[in-house]
């Protein structure tokens, strides 16, 4: 006979590994989708980027965002182990049935908001009021808002920049060469210093804050001239060669699509495993404080999901959004992916869950504003909105409701 | 909006299907298809050969419809909280006056083609000259129109704007010699007013006004354009 333990941790897995999947084939497709609709890259190469570093990024950076998932939002010590199993269980199921729903209906709901919102309603049934910590909830909400902004805020300046230092030169080709990979490395410094800023590869490895600040450095320089050495042959046809320029700008772009897959598996990851890394030493007994960090293995199946996600429904999400993209350029392709990944790494340090799609939307917006765009429709702004405005409440709800019938059930 | 394809796409949803100034280009387009075969086509009717005349006033009148139908379709599809970087007033002005063209246009040959009037030898080469100052002002326009797709695929640098201005004073320089050409055909008909039988004084001058015109809205298209590039 099958220890119960492990059916439900089984069980939960699977849900998680379907939300993965979910995540992987709608969310990231739809941020990978930017470069695919600017022709950096083709949609096998995005399927393939989106896989492999959406996996990295979950296990090496992905922990963060998961123990705000798993312990941050609900008092863990003031409700039962084993009413905490069963909520953990009701908020996911719940999240990925709201997820599935309004993927269905076409709403563009976050998988993020979805997941926090059923905890949240799971608490309060649970515990009380005063079992959700809204300190940390406020904290999580207002990144909401900010996220969007930051990202909006990013993009418009390193549009700006690329205007300021490359369009607004007499020879813009030969600037692009030089200026490109120095934002390039710029990109490379944010990647490396997140993988070793208190992850589980500075403690393998026994590296410092101090040290991996000089790796860092040292990558983007190496990344920058590398660029540029790669970049020295491509001449300019003539005066205001832009479609070179745009170029130059492609072959970047293939960079900071990895980076906004990067990213995304590092925040987006836990909404999927964050409430099962929360259900393992639930169910082992322990309590959830025991444990100091997310099971690496957990973060590889997340990972593992969201790949595959990608891979199969994905390629469908990408054509269907590139096709609708063409207008976006490389320049603006990579101002978006540049603002929001950044966006989106720095909340996943700082253990904010938040919305990959809506900091892109907002990275879309702040190239708009800096007059790259020949439209942006900000009604979408509205729907974002409307979508959050639900998302919370039904979540909360449909948790509520499948706790109470888990609750009956089990208890019963 | 994608609903049989169920999928979440906010990202898609901030994009438009079609870039309204790909739509202004593709107006542009027949505006210049116009004129082009318009300029041959009046040539032609000025040195006495109108064989082919109701040929070109079809052609004319087709394309018109064709570009009022673009046209309309941007219009419609400029919505209050689509985010332009240009002054989406400004841009709808420019759209209505590279459409007053094509008006004008139709206008003009469907006026040519119901009474054929005989340009008076003297004045032959005058008209001849005006018309192709005319043309010569809507392909400045057209020059200053394309231009915007450097502007903004460089989200309008300086140099870019500079070079836009330059066409539009090429735009206003073949206006104002347009404009003194058409006194110079005034000027020679009424000279002829007592040669000639009234009716044909009177469609002379009333020629004279309609190719003008064409130019004047020209030159209002690349005027707006001016405006729509200030800073």
């Amino acid at each position: 006979m099958i220890d119960p333990i492990w059916l439900i941790i089984g069980g939960a897995s699977a849900i998680a590994f379907y939300m993965a999947w979910s995540i992987g084939s709608n969310d990231v497709a739809n941020s990978m989708a930017t470069a695919v609709g600017a022709k950096a890259i083709t949609f096998k190469q995005a399927v393939i980027i989106a896989g492999v570093l959406n996996f990295v990024g979950a296990v090496f950076v992905g922990s963060h965002v998961s123990d705000t998932v798993r312990k941050g939002i609900i008092t863990t010590t003031s409700i039962p182990n084993d009413i905490l199993l069963l909520g953990f269980v009701a908020s996911l199921l719940a999240a990925a049935i709201w997820v599935t729903l309004s993927t269905w209906k076409s709403m563009p709901i976050s998988t993020t908001h979805s997941i926090i919102g059923a905890l949240m309603g799971f608490g309060i049934i649970a515990g009380g009021f005063s079992a959700v910590q809204w300190g940390e909830v406020g904290r999580v909400t207002s990144s909401w808002i900010l996220s969007p902004i930051a990202g909006c805020i990013l993009a418009f300046f390193i549009f700006k920049i690329i205007v300021k230092t490359i369009f607004a030169k007499e020879r813009p080709v030969k600037s692009a060469k030089i200026v490109g990979p120095i934002i390039f490395g710029f990109t490379a410094f944010l990647i490396v210093s997140s993988l070793f800023l208190k992850t589980c590869l500075s403690k393998t490895f026994n590296i410092s804050n101090v040290h991996t600040i000089i790796i860092a450095f040292l990558s983007a320089v190496i990344v920058a001239l590398i660029g540029i050495f790669l970049l020295r042959n491509i001449k300019e046809k003539g005066p205001e060669d832009y479609a070179t320029v745009e170029s130059i700008f492609r072959k970047l772009q293939v960079g900071t699509s990895c980076y906004v897959a990067f990213a995304h598996g590092a925040n987006d990851v836990a909404n999927a495993i964050g409430p099962v890394a929360s259900i393992i030493p639930l169910a082992q007994g322990l309590s959830i404080g025991d444990q100091v960090m997310v099971p690496t293995w957990l973060l590889a199946l997340g990972g593992i999901g969201i790949a595959f996600g990608c891979m199969t429904w994905g390629r469908r999400v990408m054509q269907t959004v590139g096709k609708k993209i063409t207008s976006l350029t490389n320049t603006r392709g990579f101002s978006v992916d540049f603002g929001a990944a950044t966006t989106v790494l720095i909340c996943s340090k700082l253990g904010l869950p938040i919305s990959t799609s809506h900091t892109v939307v907002g990275a879309v917006i702040g190239v708009g504003l800096a007059r790259g765009l020949e439209a942006v429709d900000l009604s979408v702004i509205k729907k974002i909105v409307v979508s959050w405005a639900i998302t919370l409440p039904v979540a909360a709800g449909t948790s509520i409701g499948i706790f109470l019938l888990l609750k009956t059930i089990v208890g019963g | 909006m994608n609903d049989e394809n169920h999928i979440r796409t906010p990202v898609a949803d901030t994009f438009r299907r079609k870039s309204p100034f790909g739509q202004l280009f593709e107006h542009m387009c027949k505006v210049k298809e116009c004129v082009c075969i318009l300029g041959d086509g009046v040539e032609k009717y000025y040195k006495g050969d109108y064989k082919d005349f109701s040929n070109v006033a079809e052609k004319v009148s087709k394309l018109e419809h064709e570009a009022d139908l673009i046209k309309s379709n941007i219009r419609n599809h400029l919505p209050s909280h689509l985010f332009m970087p240009v002054d989406k007033g400004k841009f709808m002005w420019a759209l209505r006056e590279q459409d007053a063209i094509l008006d004008h246009a139709d206008n003009l040959v469907n006026m040519l083609d119901m009474r054929h009037t005989k340009i008076p030898k003297e004045l032959q080469n005058l008209f001849i000259e005006h018309c192709k100052l005319v043309v010569k002002t809507v392909e400045a326009m057209e020059d200053a129109v394309c231009n915007l797709r450097d502007l903004v695929e460089t989200s309008f640098v300086k140099r870019e704007r500079e070079q836009t201005k330059e066409f539009i004073y090429k735009v206003h320089e073949f206006e104002y010699k347009a404009d003194i050409k058409k006194y110079e055909m005034t000027k020679g008909i009424y000279k002829l007013e007592k040669k000639l039988n009234p009716m044909d004084v009177y469609h002379l001058l009333k020629i004279a006004d309609w190719v003008d015109d064409i130019a004047d809205h020209a030159e209002n298209v690349a005027d707006w354009l001016r405006a729509m590039i200030a800073k």
